[in-house]
C-alpha cells in the first residue's frame, strides 16, 4: 500500500467528517465518525508498510471524461447525434491505437442508428434530433 | 410435494414464449459481453440493465438473471482461451490454459459447460428448499438482527473482497455515506445536495454502477493498451465416454461446495471457486494432475461457480439483503422494478419468485444447448478492435444513466463516479464493497432508526437479542483474529528486516 494512498483517504475522510447536520444528521455522523476512525488507523498503519510508488496516466482518463462531459452537454444543448459524435471522435484520441477518421464516422454512424433502433423498438426517450 | 408443485407453477411462467426469449437473450448477450476483456458479471450487469427498463417486471428479471449467469460462463471461457482473467474466474485460468495449451480447449469449454449445467441444477434444487424456509426465518429479525446482519455483511465481504478488511471497511463506509445523500426518509430534510436540484432524490445506482465499472474499467484497459491476440486454434467439442466420466464427481463435489458457500454472507462465486479447486486437489482421483491440465481442475470449479451464483439469490430473496456487489446491483434492478426483495416477496409475488427459480435452470438449458456449441463463434468477438469497441461502451454507459430518469444531469454523475472509480482502481481499493455500502446504507439507518426508537435509545438491544447478539459477537471475533494477524505480521517484518 503506498503512503499516498493512505493519506489521500484519510483527507478524504476528514472532509466527510466535518459534513454532517443535526437532527437527519445523527445517522451521518456516526458513519462519519467511523469513517474518521478507520481513516486515521490507515494513516498510523501506513506508517508500518513499506511504500509503493502509484503510477497514474491522466492523458487517458481526462480525455475520457472530456468526451463524457462534451456529449452530456451536447446532447443537452444542440442533439444526441453531434453528441454522438463528439464522444467517438474525442475519446478516440485515448489510447495507443493510430487514430483514424475513417473508422470514426463508421462508428458515429452505427452507434446513431443503435440509438435509432433504442428509441423505436425499446421506446427510451433519447433526445436524438 | 408442494416443493414440486411450487416448481411447475414457476415452469409455467417459465417456460411462456415471450419469458422463454428473454431468457435466452439474457443468456446470449451476458455470454458475448462477459468474454469481453476486462468486463466481469458486474459491469455486465450494470451496462445491460438499461435494456431491461421497457420489459414487464418477470422477464426483465429473468433476463437479468440470465445476463449474469451468461456473463460467468462468458468469463470462464475467456479465461480458458486466452487466461484472461476476471475476478470470477481466476481459477478458471489454471487448469482451463493449461488444457489449451495441451490442444484440448474443446475439451475445457465442454467440461466447464457440462459441470456449469451440474452446479446450477443442484443449486436450483436448494435454492427451490432453503429460500422459503430462510424466508419463515427472516420473519423472526427484528430491526437490530436486521443492522447486525448487514454490518456482519460487510465485513465479510470487505474482508473476501479486497482481502484487507481496513480498506473494506473503509469502501462500505463511504458508500453508506454517499447513500446519505439526498432527501432523509424520516424528516424530508435534504442533505448534502449542496441545493441541487437532482440530487434530492438520492445518487442513482446504476450512475455509481457504471462510473465505478463501466467507465473506470474503459480507462485501466486504455492505459495498459494491450492488444489481444484472438484465438484461432481448432476446438473439438465432445469428449470420449472416459473423459465424461471423470467431469462427474468433480462437478458434483464442486456443486455442494459452492451451493453451500454461496449462501453465507460475503461468498458467492470466488470463493466457491477456490474452495472447490482445493477440495479436488486434495480428495480427486486424479490429484496428481491437477494443476497441469486436468479434467477435474475445470470441472469441480465451473460446477461451484454456477452453483454458487444462483444460491447467492437465496439471502436477497429470503431476507432481503443482498451478500456481495452482483447482488446488490440486482436488488437495484428490483427495486427499480417496484418489487422489495425479502420474505414478502416470495408469499406476494410467488410467480416471479418461482418463475425466477424455474427460468435459472431453463437458463441453464440454453448455456448447455447455446452457449457450448456456438462458442467457437463467439470467440470471433475478440476479433473487433478495442478502438471501435471502447467508444461504443462509453455510449452505452451514458445511454444507460441518461434513461432511468431521462436526464442528462446523470451522466455527469456517471462522469465524477468514473474519475473516483478510476482513482479507487489505481489505488488497488476495490469498489465492490462500496456498492453494497451504497444500497444497505438507507436500509441500515432505518433499521437503526427504528431499533433505538424500540428500545428508547438504548445500545443494550443489539446485544440481548439472541440473533444481533450472536453476530455482533462474531464481527468482535472477526476484528480481533485480523487485528492479531497484523500484530504478528509487523512484528515479524521488524525482527527481519529484509524480508526475502
Amino acid at each position: 500500500m503506498a503512503v499516498a494512498l493512505v493519506f489521500g483517504l484519510g483527507s478524504l475522510n476528514y472532509q466527510l467528517g466535518q459534513f454532517s447536520r443535526a437532527g437527519p444528521g445523527m445517522f451521518p455522523l456516526m458513519v462519519s465518525s467511523m469513517v474518521f476512525l478507520i481513516g486515521l488507523i490507515t494513516v498510523v498503519r501506513s506508517r508500518f508498510v513499506k511504500p509503493e510508488p502509484l503510477s497514474y496516466n491522466m492523458k487517458n482518463i481526462s480525455l475520457v471524461l472530456l468526451a463524457l462531459f462534451g456529449f452530456a452537454v451536447i446532447s443537452m444543448h444542440i442533439n444526441m447525434i453531434l453528441g454522438i459524435i463528439f464522444l467517438v471522435f474525442c475519446s478516440s484520441f485515448a489510447g495507443t491505437v493510430p487514430y483514424s477518421i475513417v473508422r470514426n464516422a463508421k462508428i458515429s454512424a452505427g452507434l446513431i442508428l443503435i440509438g435509432f433502433a433504442f428509441q423505436k423498438l425499446l421506446g427510451l426517450q433519447l433526445p436524438l434530433i | 410435494m408442494e416443493i414440486l408443485h411450487n416448481l411447475a407453477f414457476g415452469f409455467e411462467h417459465a417456460l411462456t414464449l415471450q419469458n422463454l426469449m428473454y431468457c435466452a437473450i439474457g443468456c446470449v448477450v451476458g455470454t458475448l459481453i462477459g468474454l469481453l476483456p476486462g468486463l466481469g458479471p458486474l459491469s455486465t450487469i450494470s451496462l445491460l440493465l438499461p435494456l431491461t427498463y421497457s420489459i414487464p417486471t418477470t422477464g426483465s428479471l429473468i433476463m437479468l438473471s440470465g445476463i449474469y449467469y451468461g456473463a460467468q460462463y462468458g468469463d470462464s471461457v475467456s479465461a480458458i482461451t486466452m487466461k484472461i482473467p476476471h475476478a470470477s474466474s481466476i481459477v478458471a485460468c489454471i487448469d482451463g490454459y493449461q488444457m489449451t495449451l495441451n490442444g484440448k480447449t474443446g475439451l475445457a469449454l465442454f467440461t466447464a459447460g457440462i459441470s456449469s449445467f451440474i452446479g446450477g441444477t443442484v443449486a436450483i434444487v436448494v435454492l427451490a428448499t432453503a429460500a422459503p424456509a430462510l424466508g419463515e426465518v427472516a420473519f423472526l429479525f427484528g430491526p437490530a438482527d436486521y443492522c447486525a446482519l448487514m454490518l456482519f455483511g460487510f465485513v465479510c465481504v470487505s474482508f473476501v473482497t479486497t482481502g484487507s478488511l481496513l480498506n473494506g471497511l473503509a469502501m462500505a463506509m463511504i458508500g453508506v455515506m454517499l447513500g446519505t445523500i439526498g432527501t432523509d426518509v424520516n424528516s424530508g430534510v435534504q442533505r448534502f445536495t449542496m441545493d441541487l436540484p437532482f440530487l434530492a432524490d438520492g445518487i442513482g445506482l446504476i450512475s455509481i454502477a457504471l462510473g465505478c465499472f463501466g467507465i473506470a474499467e474503459i480507462v485501466k484497459n486504455l492505459d495498459s493498451g494491450s492488444q489481444l491476440t484472438p484465438f484461432n486454434g481448432k476446438i473439438k467439442l465432445m469428449p470420449t465416454w472416459a473423459e465424461f466420466k471423470r467431469i462427474i464427481p468433480s462437478a458434483l463435489r464442486g456443486s455442494v461446495i459452492g451451493s453451500f458457500l454461496g449462501i453465507l454472507p460475503g461468498g458467492g462465486p470466488t470463493i466457491a471457486q477456490f474452495a472447490a479447486y482445493a477440495i479436488d486437489k486434495r480428495f480427486s482421483k486424479y490429484k496428481d494432475e491437477i494443476g497441469h491440465g486436468a479434467i477435474e481442475g475445470v470441472a469441480g470449479q465451473a460446477a461451484a461457480d454456477e452453483a454458487a451464483a444462483r444460491t447467492s439469490f437465496i439471502p436477497l430473496m429470503a431476507i432481503g439483503i443482498p451478500e456481495n456487489a452482483v447482488m446488490a446491483l440486482m436488488m437495484g434492478a428490483f427495486i427499480i422494478k417496484g418489487i422489495q426483495p425479502g420474505p414478502n416477496m416470495i408469499a406476494g409475488h410467488p410467480e416471479l419468485f418461482w418463475g425466477l427459480v424455474a427460468s435459472m435452470w431453463v437458463g441453464n438449458c440454453f448455456l448447455v444447448i447455446l452457449n457450448v456449441p456456438l462458442v467457437r463463434y463467439w470467440l470471433s468477438v475478440f476479433k473487433i478492435p478495442f478502438a471501435v469497441l471502447f467508444p461504443s461502451i462509453l455510449f452505452f454507459c451514458c445511454i444507460g444513466t441518461y434513461s432511468i430518469n431521462n436526464n442528462l444531469d446523470d451522466i455527469f454523475i456517471t462522469s465524477l463516479f468514473g474519475i473516483m472509480g478510476y482513482v479507487f482502481l489505481r489505488l488497488r481499493l476495490d469498489p465492490a464493497p462500496l456498492m453494497l455500502g451504497f444500497i444497505l446504507g438507507p436500509m441500515l439507518e432505518e433499521n437503526f432508526r427504528r431499533a433505538m426508537l424500540l428500545s428508547r435509545g438504548s445500545f443494550s438491544v443489539f446485544v440481548s437479542r439472541p440473533i444481533s447478539g450472536t453476530l455482533f459477537a462474531a464481527i468482535a471475533l472477526f476484528i480481533t483474529w485480523q487485528v492479531l494477524v497484523f500484530y504478528f505480521q509487523t512484528r515479524r517484518r521488524r525482527a527481519d528486516p529484509q524480508p526475502a
